[in-house]
């Protein structure tokens, strides 16, 4: 199987460029932080071990949990998109073990390079972000980075495990049911909402709705100010991380509802609107970043806003906090949007011939690059709406508390341009996949 | 006959590969397929018949020649020009369906009305569906429905705009013999009853036999016609194929 993986890595190359790239990005950025973590356990002060603690294993924490779950998204994409193959190495004799160990060792080859790589970068972004917050003055100038074997390696071993898990989940699904079955134009189906899927979503939903309602009723009255804001602070991803969890469920639903409206815009609409609805389980996989960074971008940043506006006069501490949460914003942010293009990248290169199909049968390209960008706009919208209902998890606990009320008083221009930014980044990823797509003639595209 | 040829192709020849080294798939190809009949081509692999087929759908261009099609000279068209000439004088029927996975067999009969920008006409789409035998299933996804069931909407979609010639690649290449029989026999009864144009590239001499003419092709060139052809005939012939190559040459 090995020799298979190996071969089959190297003939798609292309294919894998998705799943090295997450890797990659998620092992630099957990990596990091955890350089941060590995920091405090050397000889530091104990305020400065404090700070370095919850930079390094809190925010750590926080970061790893997005970038854990959008590398599960996206691997789920990388094998979901392989179905006619596997389908074809059954038919010729394949054992369903031996095509999900093809996929593991895949997966494994790849994940290895791509963090270890990651953990090249993540050794000089440690030092970048060490390096911050000692010219910040946070932490004393003595503090030396002390990351090493123990922070990269575990997050290496972390991101990998991970990894050949949601590998071998999605290969599980892929390998499931009579191998004849998958042959048939394997791309439609609806593809079931497994238990321990909808069971993560409600626990995660609902952890962030619990403190949300700790932060209204017990931290609001806390002496320590910072008290509503640990609380608070977490709930949008949680929220927004539970609900992109479910999103190709969520996705068709909307779809199927904004089926007649999104059907009048001419045929691409009519094709958008059948696509998202009847293949959400192939899109999903977009929509969940989009949810992630919205939710992610307003919440944590209008928590800022409204901690600036209510906490009084500056002072040290108030400033650490402030930077944490722009550089977990920043962080998450950055990520959330290679994912969506990532994403958006993946899908389309499964779909290139199906959009050749379409054009055979008489589509200009025009016609194919705007269903795809309807399709888009669809997900924007679903995406940016469920985002701004999971950072309602944090900002209206979080005003709140701060006396605020239900709305906060001030920079209320945030929502709407963190949304207007994540529709344009939706659209642009859509824009870049499918030009890619329709570049080629079309009969090169179906032969191949 | 003095009515006009749905398709009428003059001395085409298509050439791939660098000049230094041409590898010519068509070498000179003359053809007319007068309307309401049902022409096979035939020919071993690497004859060109598929090069043919997709010159004349404007899916390739010749590297010289003429292609006429309903009488209108398209071979200087640009693509989206013959674009809107595969949606709406062309129906193509392809070897391996190509039907949208997410649109059911209604609205995937429906989509070339869509692309040119119109409503798909319910009425139609459903009298469609009833002549290929898939009145009952129009609500379905392609996953839910046999190769063959898939096959028959594809032609349903390919007639839905009343084209000048229906272009069908292998269309029974990817079912079995049962289900083969009845795709051929459909597109018998589309020329018998509604009067249309079908030319059918294939490698079989069954479906071969279903036409009023086979042609055949040998190293890029028409070698031999036959009327009314049977299997056994067609098979025979193509056995001899290097017979006709001598003659003609």
């Amino acid at each position: 199987m090995i020799g298979l993986a190996l071969r089959s890595l190297r003939h798609r190359a292309p294919a894998f460029t998705a799943t090295f790239l997450s890797v990659l990005a998620g092992t630099a950025l957990i990596g990091s932080f955890a350089t941060l973590f590995e920091t405090s356990l050397g000889p530091v002060s104990k305020e400065d071990q404090e700070i370095l603690f919850i930079m390094g294993a809190v925010v750590g924490a926080w970061g790893s949990l997005i970038v854990l779950f959008s590398l599960a998204s996206t691997l789920g994409i990388a094998v979901g998109q392989r179905d006619t193959e596997i389908a074809t190495l059954r038919t010729i004799g394949a054992t369903p073990g031996q095509a999900r160990r093809m996929i593991r060792t895949e997966t494994l080859l790849v994940a290895l390079v791509a963090s270890t790589l990651g953990a090249g970068i993540a050794w000089v972004g440690g030092r970048g972000l060490l390096a911050m917050i000692r010219e910040a003055g946070m932490v004393s100038d003595s503090v030396a980075f002390a990351g090493g074997p123990l922070a990269l390696g575990s997050t290496v071993a972390l991101v990998t495990v991970t990894s050949v898990l949601a590998a071998t989940i999605a290969g599980r699904r892929a390998t499931s049911g009579p191998a004849r079955l998958a042959m048939v134009d394997a791309a439609s189906g609806a593809g079931r909402m497994r238990w321990w899927r909808i069971l993560a979503a409600v626990v995660l939903v609902g952890y962030g709705v619990v403190m949300a309602m700790i932060t209204v009723f017990i931290t609001a009255d806390s002496d320590d100010p910072y008290a509503a804001m640990q609380t608070a602070g977490s709930s949008s991803i949680l929220v927004g991380v539970g609900l992109a969890v479910l999103a190709p469920t969520l996705l068709r639903w909307t779809a199927v509802t904004l089926r007649p409206l999104v059907g009048r815009f001419g045929v691409a609409g009519h094709l958008a609107a059948f696509n998202t609805s009847r293949r959400a389980h192939v899109l999903g996989g977009v929509l969940a970043p989009v949810i992630v960074f919205t939710a992610a971008s307003v919440g944590t940043l209008t928590l800022v806003a409204i901690d600036g506006r209510t906490s009084g006069p500056a002072n040290a501490e108030a400033d650490l906090i402030n930077l944490l949460n722009n550089v977990v914003v920043g962080m998450i942010s950055l990520f959330a949007a290679i994912m969506v293009i990532n994403a958006f990248a993946a899908v389309i290169a499964h779909r290139r011939n199906e959009l050749a199909r379409v054009r055979l049968l008489g589509a200009t390209g025009e016609q194919v690059r705007s269903s795809v960008l309807v399709e888009a706009g669809i997900i924007a919208a679903v995406g940016v709406l469920l985002g701004l209902v999971a950072a309602s998890a944090t900002v209206v606990p979080f005003a709140l508390a701060r006396d605020e009320g239900f709305v906060p008083d001030g920079t209320l221009w945030l929502p709407p341009v963190l949304v207007a930014l994540a529709v344009v980044l939706t659209l642009a990823a859509a824009a870049l996949a499918v030009r890619r797509a329709t570049a080629a003639p079309v009969l090169a595209t179906v032969n191949q | 006959m003095t009515s006009t040829p749905a398709l009428s192709v003059h001395d085409v020849t298509r050439t791939y590969g660098d000049p230094g080294n041409p590898v010519r798939a068509l070498d000179g190809v003359t053809l007319t397929v007068a309307p309401g009949t049902f022409t096979a081509v035939m020919g071993p692999s690497g004859s060109g018949k598929s090069t043919f087929l997709n010159c004349a759908a404007g899916l390739e261009s010749p590297s010289s020649g003429r292609i006429l099609i309903g009488g209108e000279d398209v071979t200087d068209w640009s693509e989206s020009r013959r674009t809107v000439l595969r949606r709406e004088k062309i129906g193509i029927v392809f070897q391996s369906f190509h039907l949208m996975p997410y649109l059911n067999a209604e609205q995937n009969v429906g989509l070339p009305a869509r692309l040119a920008g119109g409503r798909p006409d319910k009425a139609r789409i459903r009298e469609l569906l009833a002549v290929v035998g898939l009145a009952e299933r129009s609500r379905h996804l392609p996953a839910e429905l046999s190769g063959g069931q898939q096959q028959r909407v594809a032609i349903a979609r390919a007639l839905v705009g009343n084209p000048a010639i229906l272009l069908a690649d292998e269309p029974t290449g990817a079912l079995d013999s049962a289900s083969a029989r009845d795709v051929l026999a459909l597109l018998r009864t589309t020329v018998d009853t509604l009067g249309q144009t079908v030319l059918m590239v294939t490698h079989d001499p069954v479906a071969a036999s279903y036409a009023d003419e086979v042609v055949f092709m040998v190293d890029g060139l028409v070698a031999g016609r036959m009327g009314q052809p049977t299997a056994e005939a067609v098979a025979g012939q193509m056995a001899h194929l290097d017979d006709l190559v001598k003659v003609t040459s």
